[in-house]
């Protein structure tokens, strides 16, 4: 398995050093930096820091702006970790060198955990550049266990590998990327807890919520990064992204592995 | 050429390359309507009584309405964006020469494409709006024989934007840049979720920047308030000042862009 994550990781790195186009980069940061400006914006100037009663017991906080930098940074961390690792079997296809991958003896954990490492690289610098963008607009930490953060940032970074496997088996199958991610993305900004906490929601549309690891890493997140609560604290979103991560892995798994039969077989006859 | 014939071939391309596969109307309709429906919840953490300092611009029972207008004019704007954004495919994959080659006036051409994809583009979340604002607010709390002048403002306004933008990524080697800067701060600041009247003094200067944000004024006051055109005398004059600068904008690219392919074989000006 070694060799292939050594070889993935390797030749992705020269691909986003030689040819990767900084647009996305710089995109992906904007769009984590818009979420927070404008909230800052609306809360500051717009409604004048004027809060409904309920936002309190509903987010488990009444600091706003932190809830929402908090939500901006890891639903952009999501988007690009899944987007990442989603489409790197069907950019292979794209860029015909899918039958040489499916020719070779090589792991496909190792390769899939290759291009994780190596998109984290860039998705790490995307985190931190909106993370500090958040403290000039008034993120408020207060991390007490930084074991936690770490735990809790390895679990979620497991549980949207697994989940991206199964959108990558989506788009193999739809033979698209554009609209099956952004579909999801769309939907993960309703109702992951990313502006507003997904109790406001109504109940038929809250359940979706409880099928994203990330509505459970970002409640987390903020727990233990803004309310100085600690492991022992978020035992319980620990405990169901690992849940929800291996269940998306056997499917992912399973899936991926049937598209490959599928593309083999319409491609390459 | 005439322009009817353009963009009914423009409609007709459209149609082939985008409604091929049904995926397509997860962009048309249900991210639309998703980001709408995540707007509206946006809003919930703030206090939206009667004691809020948006009050004076949006009332709670009127904010669906107010958001819906504001995403209808929106989708309008940006899937003229996403087209665009096809303009540089079709540069890339060779078929703008064939089109260059045909006895077409450019200028139409750009205009014509843009008010083709306009209407395969929007009919579907138009109407999702249209049988929202109906069921949501009711059929008295809109003014519905303003709903022709309103869709007529908004579509030749839109056509514009679209032709300039057109123009612009024609010539770009990246201008899909440009649609990540801007997409948001245009849905921000010019009154899309938020009244523009509630931003800060620097707030408003940008939001009259963008020219959806003298069209979603005028479309409020004709289907919310029930204003009549020559009561909109100003706003019109103003939007049509605004369509003016970017028709004139569109004419000098597209005839530098020409005389620089025509010196340097080459479609990317910039």
């Amino acid at each position: 398995m070694w060799l292939p994550f050594s070889a993935t990781f390797k030749r992705n790195f020269i691909v986003m050093k030689r040819a990767y186009p900084w647009s996305f980069f710089i995109g992906h940061i904007l769009s984590g930096a818009y979420i927070v400006f404008f909230a800052y914006l609306s809360y500051t100037f717009v409604f004048n820091k004027d809060m409904d009663t309920r936002f309190t017991a509903y987010a488990g906080t009444n600091d706003y702006l932190s809830y929402v930098i908090l939500g901006g940074v890891f639903f952009s961390f999501a988007v690009s970790m899944l987007m990442i690792v989603s489409r790197s079997i069907i950019s292979e296809l794209r860029e015909g060198t899918l039958e040489a991958l499916l020719l070779t003896p090589s792991s496909r954990k190792g390769y899939f955990l290759g291009t994780m490492s190596q998109g984290l690289t860039r998705a790490g610098i995307e985190l931190l550049s909106i993370l500090v963008i958040g403290f000039f607009f008034g993120l408020q930490m207060a991390i007490q266990d930084p074991i936690a953060v770490i735990i809790l940032f390895i679990i979620l970074l497991f549980s949207l590998f697994s989940q991206a496997l199964v959108l990558g088996a989506f788009m193999l199958y739809f033979r698209d990327t554009y609209i099956t991610q952004n579909t999801l993305f769309v939907l993960m900004g309703l109702v992951c807890g990313v502006t507003f906490p997904a109790a406001y929601l109504p109940n038929y549309v809250e359940w979706l919520s409880y099928c994203m690891p990330l509505t459970y890493g970002i409640d987390a997140f903020r727990m233990v990064m803004t309310e100085g609560e600690t492991l022992a604290g978020i035992q319980f979103n620990l405990f169901y992204m690992m849940a929800a991560g291996i269940l998306y892995l056997v499917i992912g798994s399973i899936a991926i592995k049937r598209m490959e039969y599928v593309v083999l077989e319409k491609h390459f006859g | 050429m005439k322009i009817a014939e353009i963009i009914l071939a423009e409609i007709s391309k459209s149609h082939r390359h985008n409604f091929h596969n049904r995926m397509v109307y997860f962009s048309l309709l249900i991210w639309p309507a998703l980001l709408f429906v995540t707007a509206y919840y946006s809003f919930k953490p703030f206090n939206l009584e009667s004691s809020s300092p948006v009050f004076d611009h949006i009332q709670t029972d009127s904010l669906i309405l107010f958001l819906l207008t504001g995403y209808l004019g929106y989708i309008f704007f940006w899937s003229l964006v996403q087209s665009a954004w096809q303009m540089a495919h079709e540069r890339q994959s060779g078929t703008l020469e064939i089109v260059f080659l045909s006895p077409v006036s450019r200028y139409t051409l750009m205009f014509g494409r843009a008010a083709g994809n306009l209407i395969e583009a929007v009919w579907m979340f138009t109407a999702f709006a249209v049988i929202a604002m109906a069921s949501v607010a009711g059929i008295e709390s809109i003014a519905w024989w303003n709903v022709p002048i309103a869709f007529f403002i908004l579509a030749f306004s839109a056509i514009i934007w679209g032709g300039f933008l057109n123009i612009v990524f024609l010539f770009s080697r990246d201008a899909g840049i440009l649609f990540t800067v801007l997409e948001e701060p245009m849905q921000f600041f010019s009154g899309v979720r938020i009244p523009v009247l509630a931003l800060p003094l620097w707030g408003k200067t940008i939001a009259y920047m963008f020219p959806l944000t003298y069209v979603l004024d005028i479309m409020r006051e004709l289907l919310l308030e029930g204003a009549s055109v020559v009561q909109l005398g100003t706003s019109l004059g103003l939007l049509g000042v605004v369509l003016l600068v970017l028709c004139s904008a569109s004419f000098f690219i597209l005839r530098r862009a020409e005389q620089h392919a025509r010196t340097t074989g080459n479609m990317v000006l910039f």
